[in-house]
């Protein structure tokens, strides 16, 4: 079954009773999503509307589309998720009304209520139904957005959340880079299909002797004074921070002969540098999928030292 | 297998609460490493630091070894770094003294004829730019008062043990992470701090190093102890 036959018999389901003509739907949901290209959910929303105006189906029968967490991976969706409130973290502005955490049994995502919003606050541990909420990407993580058109209607049903060791976590660490290992900057992978284990004394510890191939990537710690992150940069990080790729690294060993050249050039660049990272973190290691010299808005934080001053 | 062992956090950590420090202590299991215990409950084995690099003097036999003074807002840390940490030794001799640096440093602590004293053995140092210094003197500010807290509950045994062995004046550590924000914040043309900050330097005598404190450099130490582990 395609996809718009899919979603064609999702909505016969909920209307059949209504004598709506399933050719009819796949029909109109082609057009839609094949020849004008709309975005399924307002497909999704063009039929349903046609059908409760053509077949004087009632609009409360309108099923919602319920989005799973693992399934926003893209900014400027509007969504409706049913989820728990993990955890809240306290606002940094006052525009924010409130900020956290939200799970269901696929993933975790990050969520905001804006104080323009106007919401009644949601509460650690409860369950709701957080309806036209927008997806926004902030600095690499995705976030779910409740303002003005959004809905928040809390529900007995306790939602069940996926276990957190089940997540590789998107998580976003400021810190310091404390240390950078000896195997980084210029290194050489396994070429063998498949393998790309970082090369050791001239060999794959799995392959042995192989056509090697090189990479560019940082191992270091990452340290925000209360615990270490350790943490891989890519190609493409090294690249953003130092504005040193593959190629200009291959170019600094051609020159000096000497490929640990790249990373005496590295660490004299990026240690006991302020780094903002957004990655996955697995129990071992932070991978970094945007990675940033951190640029700390000095009078905003200085707020945070004044208010601890205040408290004790 | 690889065994992954628990690298010790990189503390905040002003100069004025590290270097009074005298105490050092274990943890329960055989292979804990050696802790310095700071006055405000701290158990810190290693540190991350950005200041002012103001003394850089060849020290040793053969001269292999830098002895170097860190200023920050409160104080100065003193370090060594010899050939046995190549890395910051390399970096060091390419670092010129009042320049702004960040380092990560192991610390030690020695019993000279008098007292204990504190130093630091950088393993990593390079040149810092003022926007990170700002950013560490608030990370180091909040962090510092959070062990306030702490001390003033009394709760965590760290904290029963600093207070036990040195009674400290909270209300002096308070004064000096303040004055060390708002001497900071100048930069940043903040003019409701200005009465604040005529106030901190008449303070700011109470927080010179005080001469005698640092007599210990004058002692003979062996210095090869320092490069051991």
């Amino acid at each position: 079954m395609n996809r718009v036959e899919k979603l064609a018999e999702q909505i016969f389901e909920e209307y059949k009773d209504y004598g709506v003509d399933k050719k009819e739907i796949i029909e109109k949901l082609k057009k839609l999503l094949v020849e004008f290209r709309v975005p399924e959910n307002e497909a999704l929303r063009t039929i349903r509307n046609y059908i409760i105006r053509e077949y004087g189906a009632p609009a409360t029968i309108r099923r919602e589309r319920i989005t799973k967490i693992e399934e926003i991976r893209e900014p400027n969706r509007w969504v409706t998720v049913k989820a728990k409130v993990i955890q809240l973290w306290e606002s940094s502005s006052p525009s924010i009304a409130q900020v956290g955490l939200i799970g269901d049994e696929t993933g975790h995502i990050r969520f905001l209520v804006w104080t323009k919003a106007k919401k009644q606050p949601v509460e650690e541990g409860k369950s709701y139904i957080f309806r036209n909420v927008v997806v926004d990407d902030f600095g690499g993580v995705l976030r779910l957005n409740v303002t003005k058109i959004s809905e928040i209607e809390e529900i007995g049903e306790d939602v069940e959340v996926k276990p957190p060791e089940d997540v590789s976590e998107e998580v976003e660490v400021v810190g310091a880079l404390v240390a950078i290992q000896q195997n980084s900057g210029l290194i050489q992978r396994c070429g063998v299909e498949g393998c790309s284990r970082v090369i050791k004394m001239g060999k794959c510890p799995e392959h042995g002797k192989t056509q090697p191939k090189d990479d560019l990537r940082i191992k270091g710690v990452l340290d925000d004074g209360y615990r270490t992150y350790e943490v891989i940069i890519n190609e493409d990080g090294v690249k953003a921070l130092t504005g040193i790729d593959l190629e200009k690294a291959k170019k600094i060993a051609g020159e000096t002969l000497d490929r640990n050249a790249v990373l005496i050039e590295l660490k004299k660049m990026l240690l006991g540098k302020y780094l903002r990272v957004v990655g996955t973190a697995t129990p071992r290691y932070l991978v970094a999928r945007h990675v940033e010299f951190f640029r700390p808005d000095i009078r905003k934080e200085v707020e945070k030292v004044r208010a601890l001053m205040e408290e004790i | 297998m690889t065994v992954f062992l628990k690298r010790e956090v990189a503390r905040r950590v002003f100069a004025k609460e590290l270097m009074s420090s005298t105490y050092t202590l274990r943890d329960d299991s055989e292979k804990s490493p050696l802790y310095v215990l700071t006055p405000l409950g701290l158990k810190c084995n290693r540190v991350f630091i950005i200041g002012v690099l103001t003394e850089k003097e060849e020290r040793g036999e053969d001269g292999n070894i830098y002895r170097i003074r860190i200023v920050d807002q409160t104080g100065s840390f003193i370090g060594y770094v010899g050939k046995y940490q190549p890395e910051a030794y390399e970096a060091l001799e390419d670092i010129d003294t009042l320049t702004l640096v960040a380092l990560t440093a192991k610390v030690r602590v020695f019993e000279g004829d008098t007292r204990k004293f504190v130093t630091l053995r950088p393993e990593t140092i390079s040149i810092a730019d003022p926007e990170s210094r700002d950013y560490w003197v608030i990370e180091t500010a909040i962090q510092t008062l959070e062990r306030i807290r702490e001390m003033e509950k009394g709760e965590s045994e760290t904290a029963k043990l600093a207070m036990e062995i040195y009674n400290p004046d909270l209300e002096e550590y308070k004064r000096a992470v303040k004055e060390a924000v708002e001497r900071m914040m100048e930069d940043y043309g903040e003019l409701e701090v200005e009465e604040e900050i005529l106030e901190g330097e008449e303070e700011e005598e109470e927080f010179e190093f005080d001469e005698e404190d640092i007599s210990f450099e004058e002692e003979e130490i062996d210095l090869t102890e320092l490069l051991e582990d």
